[in-house]
């Protein structure tokens, strides 16, 4: 996996704390770190994401401006899910109706 | 209602969505249902534990006779989905069928490709056909947005303000 150095200066306190959890359960600090960050940072992003689709679904919030805040991929794929869940309503209501006249 | 002749490809994660919410057996019943190989074992992967997606994948897994099964070769490839969609994938450009997935971002890299459903698509239709009631159908919902932790996702809040419309 690519990496990227990150330094970040913590109160002592913290660290005093990273190095109890450290000698308790047995695991290296920063391993620990990156992997409480990565939780942390998987679960903001969605929360935030969700909360940025919910605007957009609610015709909120463009898709342009979508793109200025996160970016071309993340706005292309809000825009697939939002044309593929209308065109899913569209196709069911079209098909539900054929159904009944077919067998009325 | 009789069996239609209507055909869909159905994804591990609508065949999920759909037997979560009880109506994998009504689809089964109006329209022919066609899937993988790749999706079986992912469902036989699923039906080895004991959670709420292993007991769902058992009670799929009863009813595979009902299903088309097949296997397929993959020619075109797209590099941002697994395997097991990429056959997916290139069953419905091969057999010119729609798929229907809860998987966006399958979605999003084959929506211009082929013919591409979520599976609030079968929820439409049998709401529309008076399978359901619109209470019942905005249950159903609720049910597939706390099974698949939509909470006020795209898919969620559209189909929602479909069914309300209803």
């Amino acid at each position: 996996m690519e990496t990227e150095q990150f330094n970040i200066r913590m109160p002592k306190g913290l660290v005093q704390d990273l190095d109890i959890i450290s000698k308790l359960l047995k695991v290296n600090k920063s391993e620990w770190v990156k992997t409480k960050l990565a939780e942390e940072v998987h679960e903001e992003k969605n929360k935030l994401l969700m909360e940025l689709s919910t605007l957009y679904a609610n015709g909120m919030i463009s898709k342009e401006k979508i793109e200025k805040l996160v970016g071309k991929e993340v706005a292309d794929e809000m825009e697939s899910i939002k044309v593929i869940a209308q065109k899913s309503v569209k196709h069911g209501l079209e098909y539900g109706k054929k159904l009944r006249k077919l067998h009325s | 209602m009789a069996k239609n002749s209507e055909n869909y490809i159905l994804d591990t994660s609508t065949l999920i969505s759909l037997e979560s919410i009880n109506i994998l057996e009504q689809v089964l019943k109006l329209f022919s249902i066609t899937t993988t190989n790749s999706v079986i074992k992912e469902l036989e992967e699923f039906a080895k534990h004991d959670d709420k997606y292993g007991k769902i994948a058992k009670n799929i897994l009863k009813l595979k006779n009902k299903f088309t099964i097949e296997s397929c070769g993959i020619r075109e490839s797209i590099k941002y989905i697994e395997s097991t969609d990429n056959e997916l994938y290139n069953l419905a450009l091969k057999k010119e069928l729609p798929l229907v997935t809860d998987e966006t971002k399958f979605v999003h890299h084959t929506r211009d490709k082929i013919e591409v459903y979520f599976t609030t698509v079968f929820l439409v239709i049998l709401t529309e056909t008076k399978y359901f009631t619109k209470k019942e159908a905005l249950n159903k919902l609720e049910e597939l947005r706390n099974i698949r932790n939509w909470r006020d996702n795209i898919i969620y809040l559209i189909t929602k303000n479909q069914l309300d419309k209803l």
